[in-house]
């Protein structure tokens, strides 16, 4: 048979392509409640950090303890047909709010909660839930020297909406709603601040008083 | 273990081994070896995408059409790397967080087309098995001594263990959590491993 005909040449690739392709969706398929359970896993630790709630250990069961004593959590739908869900602790003296977020970052999108205080003058804390930046670069949006900026970070809600809060030079160093961007990933600091920005005037929109918050027994699947 | 099997070992190992003599791969060397852990389950998905990628090579190799052979070796090694990702995010998702790009970049590690090419193409499938597990020992050997002296300097632990009574005399060296500390052991591998083992006479010109 000639190797170099072109039926054989696509043939032999479709049946490549059909061979391995079926390999790697078995792989998938296969592994599919272990990456369910580790996403989850992973959300429930953002949420934790970003609340900053006393968690007793490491294990998966220890988060959703936490999180069912301190939290309650409400869902709505998003501008973007997206579900946003919103947390309020119920345990601390003031009352404090978290929120998804998602935008696109320089690469792919980035998502994570924002903590806010209920009357949303002042950001808490953010964590990232997953971003797909590059390594040593974007990605050091991760660290805690950029993320510990934002706590207490206070949003100008008088400012246009792309400038409520600014991450880079672009503003006195002492404004209350600045941070430092991150030194050579310029454009995951400008797409950061992008979706930030855009992100709370989402948020603000929202009618908070109408949220039905439930404890997070109830809504767990 | 027959001679020939020897040799391709000695060859992956030691004689031609891909990080020190051959100088491939030394991206991942460098990103993910401050951690041991880390250089373990990236050793582990080169290893394993080395050996299949080079046996499934050579039983397909009177089959694969000639002008596109390259892109036949790409998608099997692609397949291979897609599977080892996949296996990393389920078994430690903290692990893959990190290493989870360099993961992806297997896909294009020189040696595993390399020795795709170079060796698998032409060769029946067991020796091409053993070539594609003893080059993929010989980076994770290399690798793994990086990362047995960058953990311990850098952090003070080993697989996340801390040393014995190190807050006695244990003193955090950072640039070896950084890159230029990869660089530097790099060298300082690559020097010793080949005074030592070069049986090659450089020659004045």
């Amino acid at each position: 048979m000639n190797r170099n005909a072109p039926g054989y040449v696509l043939g032999f690739m479709a049946a490549l392509c059909v061979v391995f392709g079926s390999g790697v969706a078995t792989v998938h398929y296969a592994t599919r409640d272990m990456l369910a359970a580790n996403e989850q896993l992973n959300h429930n630790r953002v949420v934790c950090a970003a609340f900053d709630l006393p968690v007793s250990g490491r294990a998966a069961a220890d988060y959703v303890r936490a999180m069912e004593q301190a939290l309650e959590m409400a869902t709505v739908q998003d501008g973007r047909g997206g579900i946003r869900q919103v947390y309020r602790r119920v345990d601390a003296d003031a009352p404090v709010l978290g929120f998804t977020f998602w935008g696109m970052g320089f690469w792919d999108r980035i998502e994570g909660v924002a903590v806010l205080s209920a009357d949303l003058q002042t950001l808490i804390r953010i964590r990232f839930l997953d971003h797909k930046e590059t390594p040593g670069l974007g990605a050091r949006i991760e660290e805690a020297a950029f993320l510990d900026q934002f706590e207490g970070l206070r949003p100008d809600w008088t400012a246009s909406p792309e400038r409520r809060v600014i991450i880079g030079s672009a503003a006195p160093a002492q404004a209350g709603n600045r941070v430092d961007s991150i030194t050579g990933a310029t454009q995951t600091s400008a797409s950061l601040m992008q979706l930030l920005n855009e992100e709370l005037e989402r948020i603000r929109e929202l009618d908070l008083s109408e949220l039905e918050f439930k404890s997070l027994k109830e809504t767990a699947p | 273990m027959s001679a020939n099997a020897r040799d391709i070992f000695k060859a992956g190992l030691i004689g031609d081994n891909p990080i020190y003599r051959q100088v491939l791969g030394i991206c991942s060397a460098l990103a993910v070896t401050n951690l041991l852990a880390n250089t373990l389950f990236m050793c582990f998905g080169v290893v394993f995408t080395t050996a299949l990628s080079n046996l499934t090579v050579s039983l397909l190799r009177r089959h694969i059409p000639k002008r596109v052979r390259m892109i036949a070796q790409v998608l099997i090694i692609a397949s291979y790397v897609m599977i080892v990702d996949t296996l990393i995010r389920a078994l430690n998702p903290d692990i893959h967080r990190f290493i989870g790009p360099y993961v992806g970049l297997i896909i294009t590690n020189c040696i595993i087309m390399g020795r795709a090419e170079a060796f698998a193409g032409q060769n029946p499938p067991w020796p091409s098995l053993l070539d594609g597990l003893a080059c993929g020992l010989g980076y994770s050997l290399v690798l793994i001594v990086i990362a047995l002296v960058r953990e311990p300097m850098g952090f003070g632990t080993l697989l996340g263990y801390p040393l014995p009574a190190r807050e006695l005399w244990w003193h955090s060296w950072t640039i070896m959590v950084m890159p230029p500390g990869a660089f530097f052991m790099l060298a300082i591998v690559t020097w010793i491993a080949r005074s030592r083992f070069d049986a090659q006479k450089e020659t004045p010109a």
